[in-house]
């Protein structure tokens, strides 16, 4: 997996662009935790097989839960969700948390879900829909050569048949495929005599530093900050 | 060096992270500018030899304005930018300059290019290569930072060379040397890896959200024109 802490970085980032005037510790930890929670899967992988980037890591149960919140919070003459948290905390709160949940499902998708799609075997995107990984790679540019080239997705056209394959990255099943991660270290399915080697990654890549970094950076800076709009002249920032 | 709409995008997640009250669309373009500034210092290589990642990549220019920006803000009597611009000219300023560093030189540094932090005093690009992990069976293994890197470099990190021999191609610059080369195929790259198409989708979909929240609170609250406001929701 990309490290929980990689996701875990971007999401603090993009959570103190999003939260506004909700940001504080409740929230951030709120966003964290749906954000981290998904990764709980990889403990479920010695009991279904691959488990892990399947049951949390899919575009369908965010899409899901966005269309339960819009529903209910938008559409519904009277909202349970909202009543239920006015009962608990006030009005101001329960539109402040259903603003954090908002972002919070907005944060684990991009995040936690596309980060991992465009690494190793990618994720489960369309589970429990349709069980096959997909990874996404590729580049995009534009070449005085070739003009504008893309390989994200590729088009291939048979010049027999004439028929279209589209090859989005889609790999094996959830059979077939297994992501390492520390509960699982390798592939059940294969044999060795080797000692287990569990390993707990923080940063693979220098880039995966750079996202923990921002992350880490927009939270400093928030706190270092002075106040909004000026309040205190004296204040530097 | 990395694709600039990447330096682009960091700069803009930056934005909505940091503005605060500040947030509109002249500041977010602002600070957006400063991001993909430095990366004008390719077009100088078609001059000096190996400017690419050098000139504008160093740590000397945001020290230097970090610099000006605190002695203006914080040890002179009256402030020529609040004066001038008032609390958000003095909030631009700040995260423009954060922008410029964390989102124009960041990604070069951890990139594959690598960016020539202490050019012109030293001449050696660096780049942050390597892994941090925890094993079970080799404890903890890390090697972003190396003490005894081959390479020119005298800070703790891998350096893939120096101005002399190290060319870094890009479309402005198709071989990263002095003249032009009009006959060269030219690459333009949007994103190189699938990490930079989802931070590019990231902050396109982040500044859409916020300026339909900006738009909402704007026309709620037609007096606040002069004071920005604050997105709320």
């Amino acid at each position: 997996m990309v490290s929980t802490i990689v996701h875990a970085g971007f999401a603090l980032l993009l959570a103190a662009g999003l939260l506004g005037d909700h940001y504080d510790r409740r929230a951030l930890a709120v966003v964290l935790a749906i954000v981290v929670l998904p990764e709980v899967d990889s403990f479920l992988g010695p009991f279904m097989s691959g488990a892990h980037r399947t049951v949390g890591h899919n575009f369908v149960f965010p899409a899901a839960a966005a269309a339960l919140l819009y529903y209910d919070t938008r559409l519904r003459e009277r909202s349970a969700l909202r009543e239920r948290l006015s009962d608990r905390v006030s009005d101001r709160g329960a539109a402040r948390w259903i603003a954090v949940a908002w972002v919070g499902l907005f944060v684990h998708t991009v995040a936690h879900v596309s980060l991992d799609w465009v690494h190793l075997e990618g994720v489960n995107a369309f589970w429990p829909l349709r069980d096959r990984f997909y990874a996404l790679s590729g580049e995009v540019f534009v070449s005085t050569a070739d003009g504008f080239v893309q390989t994200f997705v590729g088009v291939e056209i048979d010049p027999e048949t004439g028929g279209r394959r589209v090859d989005a990255g889609g790999g094996g099943t959830s059979r077939t495929v297994h992501v390492s991660n520390p509960v699982e270290p390798r592939d059940p399915s294969m044999v060795t005599d080797e000692p287990v080697d569990r390993r707990f990654p923080v940063a693979n890549a220098g880039w995966r530093l750079y996202l923990i970094g921002l992350g880490l950076f927009a939270l400093v800076a928030r706190r270092l900050q002075g106040a909004d709009r000026g309040s205190d002249p004296g204040e530097k920032n | 060096m990395a694709p600039t709409l990447v330096n682009a995008a960091v700069g803009a997640l930056l934005a909505a992270a940091l503005l605060g009250a500040a947030f509109d669309r002249r500041s977010v373009s602002i600070v957006i500018a400063a991001a993909a500034l430095s990366d004008l210092d390719a077009v100088a290589s078609l001059v000096i030899p190996g400017a690419t990642n050098a000139l504008l990549h160093n740590l000397w220019v945001p020290l230097l304005v970090g610099a000006v920006l605190y002695w203006d803000g914080s040890v002179r009597d009256a402030s020529w930018l609040r004066e001038r611009a008032g609390w958000y000219g003095v909030r631009v300023a700040w995260v423009a300059l954060a922008a410029f560093v964390v989102a124009g030189i960041g990604p070069e540094l951890f990139g594959r290019e690598g960016a020539n932090l202490l050019y012109p005093v030293h001449d050696a690009y660096y780049h942050v290569h390597g892994r941090l992990v925890f094993s079970t069976q080799d404890g903890i293994v890390q090697t972003f930072v190396t003490r005894d890197a081959a390479g020119p470099g005298i800070l703790p990190l891998q350096s893939p060379g120096t101005t002399g021999s190290y060319a870094i191609p890009t479309w402005v610059n198709p071989d990263g040397r002095p003249g032009l080369s009009l006959d060269a195929e030219r690459k333009l790259y949007l994103v190189r890896t699938g990490w930079q198409a989802v931070v590019v989708a990231a902050a396109t979909a982040t500044l859409a959200v916020r300026f339909e929240w900006h738009q909402a609170t704007d026309a709620a609250d037609p007096h606040s024109d002069d004071e920005t406001t604050e997105v709320s929701r």
